[in-house]
């Protein structure tokens, strides 16, 4: 470290004065005469040094302030720093010093947010209810509060519970009375910390314990009911938050409701994403309730268990809806119910971009249907229906339907029992739909690069 | 997102219980059989553009080779993506349909266990109705069996069910294989895409790179080579241009050279004619010029005289003027001196006139005075000399007196011869006593003479019998110079003659600058400038002159004829004689250094004689001898003598005032003796 050829307690030192005395040393090779630096820098390295005691940064200029931040400590206390020093090379260096990987371009190029983002996940992460006290993560707020735009938590760990293990084996009864007794959360309450996050626009949620080894138990991996209480009261005091992404979670159709009833109207979302869950028809009923009350634009309800009641439910929706423009039903049971209901909604909608209908054990009606939305539709860029048994007929109206459309740019069939041929034809179709967009857009850059090739 | 998605697939997997192994080996044939296919497209798919590029087609066909490229791998992967979600929606029916069965199973077994259960039940009616107990021990172990099948059934259900839960577990576990296996080759193939994405663009940006040199290059050639060209033909222009240009250039070079040589010719004729006239021209011009320059400096001198002339004129005629006014000034001031000086003429003679009536006076009052001082003298001496003796008289009473009485020797009187006389001490008495009135007068006529020097030589007439008298005493020499003086005046002309003598003689004496500053004067005046600085030179006065005039005549006489006296009485008719005589200048000089030095003793004894006559007015050293002799009565012996008993007789006085003050003191004790004599006394009687 620089800085220490520069502390107070080397200058006392009479060796070291008595080098600095000396015009040559022979034996550094990397000594240079410039031995006394010039006094701003003198006084600048004491402002390094006395930081932590009176903070001055906001006077500097900005070459200063670049000096300022290459040597200040990552240990200094974030009550001085957080709100003093700007987004810069201080914040990257704390980011370096705590983590191997720092993708920067993931937090909009700014270090500082990501110093934070992290930071707070981490605090999170490390929750544990009734042992960490909450303190700690509200000191943080009013910190990290201007910097925290997306809070990605991969984990929250559940309360520590030793005597009450003890109890259910000896008796049954005393366990139930007990559950009322027991923590007072289940997870990290994000009550006490969302209404907080001014900033916060996405939020990625997943119940879950990372490295659970041995210990595993599947409580680990769900939500309880009191959990979906408290986060739906946090989500809908966020008003600012654009993203919900709860996945693998083990939502079930009474939780997905409650989590509804909660963001209807809600004046910022745009992107709610519960995939990997267990939300039935009930659910999806909830969330077609919420798609005309919001201004959702992406819908991802991939591989849970919603059926062709909850399908209809959404289709119903979807007829009337001017918002949403992707919706991903991957891996659902919709079956030709749902895919028609689905089909008949989108001859209605013009809106919608993306449709996945993959694994849906649709068959041909579904795809008839389908094809007749691609004979008028073309809003729908692209389309997946790939995993389901369409059959020869349904991939003999997708290719009519294809030869007829300009709009899709993507249509995935495999797996669908279609002829190799229909599949060509309508690969071919996609691809000349491609070209001709691509055209489209960067035609005169295109035809001046070929003028200036041929010439 | 494809890794994102992959694993919840594997997280949800635990959910399920039954698994299908035909299906899933299904599931994997199928993919079996699609991996090459699409591998094989691939290789198709690949070759195809490389053939199109073989055969020379540009740009666009490698582009679609890209974006075909990009859409085959990743088609690629996402594949398998599709595959594990076909499968997952084929164990899900399959599950589904498991679950049927189970569920028709578990039906049909309530069912039959159901009909078991009501022939059991019947089975316990019939048996209740049995009374043998060989019957109803029949009918007891008809229900043991009865139960035993139901038990038995039930536990199959329970084995299959167990079984089922296994294969379940073991499925389980090979789907996670299987998984990761798919996620292995997933992440394989991405990453084989990556690369073959990477070759083919960089592929793509060689060929470009290659495309565009090879533009480049052609156009490069083409560009050289056409600039070539024009460079050649650049330079063949230039060579001929060069060649032509060179032999105009050397044709013009010999006309020009032929042109050189006829004007140079040319030019050196016209020069040389030139230069000939022109040196002609000159010359008459330096003809031209010379007599211009004589007539002008001609012209110049005669207006220089002229003007010189007319400027002498004009300052002569100034100068006259001026003098003329001078002169008018001159005789008006001489006229206005002559009046003043007749006035004061006639003034001092009044004045000289009226002195010698003081004078007159003066003479008298002095006669007056001489006779006072001398009586009063007289009487003070007397009275002093009185008053001496007998200062005298007492002295030698003391002495008399020390000697009688304080030495007890015999004193005899001194001799004092001046005790008998009395009055002033007139030691020539008898030979000055008539003269006295005498030397007064002279005295007299001294000062007369000094006041006479002043006045000037026509008074001295008058005092000339004075004069005779009081030299004829002290110098006899020169009295008979006074008697000559008056011969001399009467010959001024053999004075000047002499002068002249004089000056010529002892010229040598005057200062050469002098002599220089003289020489334009005329005759006389030098002579008499001369004459001035030689009389200084040798100190003697305007008066001496004629004196030094006639000793002169009188040397020369003396040299001629050795008596002086013959020659005196007939100085008058000499006097001719003398003029030739004179300017034998041989002995000017001798006679000159003898009067000198006559001159100046006769000055010196002038001076004596002077100084003599005031120490004679009255003998003061006699009288200092009286006086001495008189105060000398008592000699220096005597007086200490005398120092010697004024001491003893101090002494003999401090002892008498000694004892007189004693005396007292001696007639107290005395006193008190006799007090004390009469206490002893009265104490004796006393006692008594």
């Amino acid at each position: 470290m620089p800085r220490s050829a520069y502390s107070p307690g080397s200058k006392l030192n009479p060796a070291d004065d008595y080098s600095k005395m000396r015009r040559i040393i022979a034996e550094d090779p990397n000594w240079s005469l410039a031995i006394v630096a010039s006094l701003s820098n003198l006084c600048l390295q004491s402002i390094v040094k006395n930081f932590e005691k009176k903070p001055t940064f906001e006077d500097l200029t900005a070459i200063q302030k670049d000096f300022v931040q290459e040597r200040l400590s990552t240990s200094l206390p974030l009550r001085v720093t957080a709100n003093l020093i700007s987004d810069g090379v201080y914040w990257k260096r704390c980011c370096e010093q705590r983590w191997d990987l720092c993708d920067v371009s993931h937090y909009g190029h700014s270090w500082k947010r990501q110093f934070f983002e992290r930071h707070l996940e981490n605090i999170i992460e490390l929750f544990i209810p009734d042992v960490t006290e909450t303190k700690t993560v509200l000191a943080m707020v009013p910190l990290c509060r201007n910097y925290v735009k997306r809070l990605d938590i991969s984990q929250l760990l559940p309360p520590v519970k030793e005597p009450q293990e003890e109890e259910v084996e000896y008796g049954s009864e005393l366990t139930i009375d007990n559950e009322y007794d027991g923590p007072s959360m289940d997870h990290f309450d994000f009550n006490i910390l969302l209404n907080k996050l001014t900033n916060l626009e996405e939020l990625h949620l997943v119940y879950r314990v990372k490295q659970c080894g041995m210990n595993f138990e599947w409580k680990m991996f769900e939500m309880t009911n009191r959990d979906c209480e408290s986060l739906a009261r946090a989500l809908k005091s966020c008003k600012t938050l654009k993203l919900l992404r709860l996945h693998q979670s083990h939502i079930e159709d009474q939780q997905c409701r409650v989590l509804v009833k909660h963001l209807l109207d809600h004046p910022s979302l745009r992107e709610l994403n519960f995939s990997h869950n267990l939300i039935g028809d009930k659910g999806a009923r909830a969330i077609g309730k919420l798609l005309n009350r919001s201004k959702l634009e992406i819908l991802n309800i991939s591989d849970n268990n919603i059926t062709g009641l909850g399908a209809k439910a959404i289709a119903n929706a979807l007829s009337k809806n001017s918002t949403l423009l992707s919706l991903n039903l991957r891996l659902n049971r919709l079956r030709d119910e749902g895919g028609e209901a689905i089909g008949k909604a989108l001859l209605s909608n013009n809106v919608l971009r993306h449709l996945h209908l993959g694994a849906n054990d649709v068959t041909t009606p579904t795809a008839i249907a389908l094809s007749k939305v691609l004979f008028q539709n073309i809003t729908l860029r692209s389309i997946n229906l790939s995993c389901n048994n369409l059959g020869a007929d349904g991939g003999k109206a997708l290719e009519e339907a294809m030869s007829h459309n300009s709009s899709i740019t993507e249509c995935d069939i495999h797996l669908t029992e279609v002829d190799e041929k229909h599949v060509a034809f309508i690969n071919q179709v996609v691809w000349n739909n491609q070209k001709a967009k691509e055209q489209k857009r960067p035609a005169q850059e295109s035809k001046t690069k070929t003028c200036s090739t041929l010439q | 997102m494809e890794e994102v998605e992959k694993d919840p697939e594997e997280a949800s997997e635990p959910s399920v219980f039954s698994e299908n192994q035909e299906s899933k080996s299904g599931v994997s044939t199928q993919e079996a059989e699609e991996d090459p296919t699409v591998e094989v497209k691939e290789e198709s798919q690949e070759n195809w553009p490389e053939e199109e590029e073989v055969e020379g087609s540009e740009k666009l066909i490698t582009s679609q080779r890209i974006i075909g490229l990009q859409r085959d791998l990743s088609a690629l992967v996402t594949n398998i993506q599709t595959a594990a979600d076909a499968k997952e929606s084929m164990r899900r029916t399959e599950l589904e349909e498991a679950r049927r069965l189970r569920l028709e199973r578990l039906e049909n077994d309530a069912k039959s266990s159901q009909e078991r259960f009501e022939e059991i039940t019947r089975g316990w009616s019939v048996a209740k109705q049995k009374l043998i107990p060989q019957e109803l021990q029949e009918a007891l172990s008809n229900q043991q069996q009865l139960w035993a099948v139901l038990l038995e059934d039930k536990k199959k259900l329970i084995n299959d069910l167990q079984q089922e839960l296994k294969a379940g577990d073991d499925r389980y576990v090979k789907d996670l294989r299987k998984q990761a296996e798919e996620l292995d080759l997933m992440m394989e193939r991405m990453e084989e895409q990556i690369k073959t994405l990477t070759k083919a663009y960089r592929e793509e940006l060689a060929q470009m790179e290659r495309v565009y040199q090879q533009e480049t290059d052609v156009l490069l050639t083409k560009y050289k080579s056409e600039w070539e060209q024009y460079m050649k033909e650049l330079l063949d222009k230039e060579g001929e241009r060069l060649m032509q240009r060179k032999e105009k250039v050397e044709e013009y070079e010999t006309i020009i050279h032929h042109l050189m040589l006829e004007i140079s010719d040319k030019d050196s004729i016209i020069s040389i004619e030139q230069n000939e006239k022109f040196q002609v021209q000159e010359r008459e011009l330096q003809q031209i010029k010379g007599n211009s320059m004589v007539a002008k400096l001609k012209e110049i001198k005669h207006e220089d005289d002229l003007s010189r002339n007319k400027f002498n004129l004009a300052h002569m005629k100034s100068r006259i003027i001026s003098l003329r006014t001078d002169m008018k000034n001159l005789v008006e001031k001489c006229k206005s001196q002559e009046q003043q000086f007749t006035k004061r003429n006639q003034y001092l003679s009044d004045d000289y006139k009226r002195n010698i009536q003081q004078y007159e006076c003066i003479q008298k009052k002095i006669k007056h005075f001489a006779a006072a001082d001398v009586k009063k003298f007289e009487e003070m001496w007397l009275m002093i000399e009185a008053e001496v003796k007998q200062l005298v008289e007492r002295v030698l009473v003391i002495e008399s007196l020390i000697y009688k009485q304080h030495l007890g020797l015999a004193w005899e009187r001194p001799p004092l011869p001046f005790m008998e006389r009395s009055g002033p001490i007139q030691p020539q008495k008898h030979s000055r006593r008539p003269d006295r009135q005498a030397e007064s007068q002279s005295f007299e006529t001294g000062s007369q003479r000094m006041m006479d020097a002043s006045v000037g030589p026509q008074l001295e007439a008058d005092t000339e019998s004075m004069d005779m008298e009081t030299y004829r005493e002290g110098r006899e020499a020169l009295s008979e110079s006074g008697t000559e003086v008056d011969e001399g005046k009467l010959t001024t002309e053999m004075v000047k003659k002499v002068m002249e003598l004089l000056c010529d003689e002892a010229g040598f004496l005057v200062e050469d600058k002098l002599l220089s500053l003289l020489a334009p004067l005329e005759k006389e005046e030098q002579t008499v400038v001369k004459l001035a600085s030689l009389l200084t030179s040798f100190g003697i006065e305007e008066e001496d002159l004629p004196k030094l005039a006639h000793f002169l005549i009188k040397s020369k006489h003396q040299q001629r004829q050795p008596t002086e006296d013959v020659f005196v009485e007939f100085g008058e008719e000499a006097e001719t004689n003398l003029t030739s005589e004179l300017t034998d200048p041989k002995h000017v000089v001798p006679a000159l250094k003898h009067f000198l030095e006559q001159l100046t003793r006769s000055r010196r004894s002038s001076a004596h004689q002077k100084s003599f006559q005031h120490v004679e007015a009255r003998d003061a050293s006699a009288d200092e001898a009286y006086w001495e002799s008189m105060g000398n009565v008592i000699s220096e012996d005597e007086l200490k003598l005398w120092d010697a008993a004024e001491s003893t007789l101090t002494q003999y006085h401090a002892v008498l005032t000694e004892i007189s003050e004693l005396v007292p003191e001696t007639e107290d004790l005395e006193q008190q003796n006799k007090e004390l004599r009469l206490m002893l006394q009265q104490l004796l009687t006393s006692d008594l």
